[in-house]
């Protein structure tokens, strides 16, 4: 008998469960996303466990590896083992502050030839499904990140931010199926969106695909991808990447492969722009000065190479 | 107490979800520690507790990781786990072989059901492929038979004394 009960509260519970999500989804699909009041609650309360092992993370990996090498010398050079250990781990400190130094001063270089305010943010985590791509930063609404905020690199476009939370936010990168960025091929002016590519999870690598150029568009390998600004999202100009491949399907439109310039393989420090959409639809595009000769780093930077 | 441990279960599974995908980002989308979650819920305390379970896991798991529209996971896993606790209580599933092929059905249950979900509501989420399904189910029922056995003996440890 109460195994028959237990049986029908939970066939309730089931219909009840599966309908509840059903309306919290369909009303989603309704608003076109966004976020609900529970999903900002729950990044809200969540993330800061989140930050805490970001941070912390960087710190054991420094230890771990450190150590690691030294586990099988023998007892004899005990204090020499130590000794080694002590500085090989200040070694790579050091190396790790001169690599974060590094990319601090290419962020530097580039933020104040942005005609709009950035916002330097940290990566805490990225994508743990296959089913998306994204990543989650230590900035969020107190330190004015709001929905849609582009998130750029000193190299080119990442994404946009999809939800933000009081000291958090996640950004769906360009690599996202469900992305869309509305793009320029600079040479020949022609105007498409590029997206993450179709196809397995464990099968797309990091290029992008270039949509809706039809077949006897102009457009040809290496030709330099950059933000048209169309989308009333991102400003103009911003560097996005190459044509990697193109190829005509027969249909209306080229299959067109983009390598992004961002390294979605090692996102670490990222910006977001702050400004508000309105303030993003620039009549110039963003260019920052060429560099005044050959540095040692690289000089590929946000804004596009060619036609300056 | 079993809300307690279940929330601490699914704020772990989001800490070694987060760890993982910053040590190892490739790999930490073969791995769900949130479906190890529901499954060992469904196994041990029945469809109620692992759809409520499934439902909390699969939010906080849409919140943190997922897209554009949030519930699907929640929905997968609540139907994961109404599955797997039904099981769980017309067959004897406390053996680790059983175990592990609940774990490797329910991995290929959670996905499938997620790609037709997301096709359902119109979202452009990615899928596995068969190898990549076939290695996410080896995965989650490796490490999720290693997990449940060790959970279950600190709860015949400290049961007693409680």
């Amino acid at each position: 008998m109460a195994r028959v009960l237990e049986t029908k509260r939970s066939r309730f519970l089931l219909g009840g469960l599966v309908l509840a999500h059903l309306v919290a989804i369909s009303r989603q699909v309704d608003r076109g996303g966004g976020t609900s009041l529970l999903g900002q609650t729950v990044f809200a309360v969540l993330s800061p466990f989140q930050r805490v092992v970001g941070a912390g993370l960087g710190a054991m990996v420094a230890t771990w590896s450190g150590y690691v090498d030294l586990r099988h010398v023998s007892r004899e050079n005990q204090e020499l083992r130590t000794r080694m250990a002590t500085l090989e781990m200040e070694l790579q400190r050091q190396q790790d502050r001169l690599r974060e130094a590094d990319r601090l001063r290419e962020i530097a270089d580039v933020k104040p030839t942005l005609p709009f305010e950035t916002l330097l943010a940290q990566v805490i985590a990225t994508d743990g499904v296959p089913w998306y791509r994204t990543v989650t930063l230590n900035r969020g609404k107190d330190d004015g990140v709001s929905l849609n905020s582009p998130v750029i690199s000193t190299t080119g476009v990442v994404g946009r931010v999809m939800a933000v939370g009081p000291r958090a936010a996640k950004v769906q990168l360009l690599l996202d199926h469900e992305s869309g960025l509305g793009v320029r091929i600079e040479r020949s002016r022609i105007t498409a969106v590029v997206s993450g590519q179709a196809g397995f999870a464990d099968h797309v690598g990091n290029l992008l695909a270039m949509k809706f150029v039809p077949v006897l568009a102009d457009v040809a390998v290496g030709d330099v991808v950059v933000t048209s600004g169309l989308d009333r999202m991102f400003p103009k100009g911003l560097m996005v990447g190459r044509v990697q491949s193109v190829k005509a399907t027969g249909g209306l439109f080229k299959d067109i492969l983009v390598a992004p310039s961002a390294h979605f393989e090692r996102l670490e420090e990222l910006m977001v722009v702050r400004a508000q959409p309105d303030d993003l639809v620039l009549t110039q595009e963003v260019r920052p000065p060429e560099p005044a000769g050959p540095g040692p780093r690289s000089t590929t930077k946000i804004g596009s190479p060619a036609a300056r | 107490m079993r809300v307690f441990w279940t929330a601490l279960a699914i704020l772990i599974a989001l800490l070694v979800q987060t760890a993982l995908g910053r040590l190892l980002p490739m790999q930490a989308r073969v791995f769900d520690p949130f479906l190890l979650v529901v499954v060992y819920c469904g196994l041990t305390g029945g469809e109620t507790h692992a759809m409520l379970a499934g439902a909390a896991a699969g939010w906080v798991q849409d919140v943190h990781f997922g897209g554009r529209i949030l519930g699907l996971s929640g929905l997968t896993k609540v139907l994961v786990g109404f599955a797997v606790g039904v099981g769980s209580t017309r067959f004897h599933l406390g053996e680790p072989a059983a175990r592990l092929l609940v774990l490797m059905v329910a991995t290929v249950a959670d996905a499938l059901l997620f790609g037709q979900l997301a096709q359902v509501f119109d979202v452009q989420a990615y899928s596995l492929s068969p190898l990549g399904l076939a290695a996410r189910a080896a995965v989650n029922g490796a490490v999720g038979m290693v997990v449940f056995e060790t959970v279950d003996r600190q709860i015949k440890r400290w049961a007693p004394r409680t």
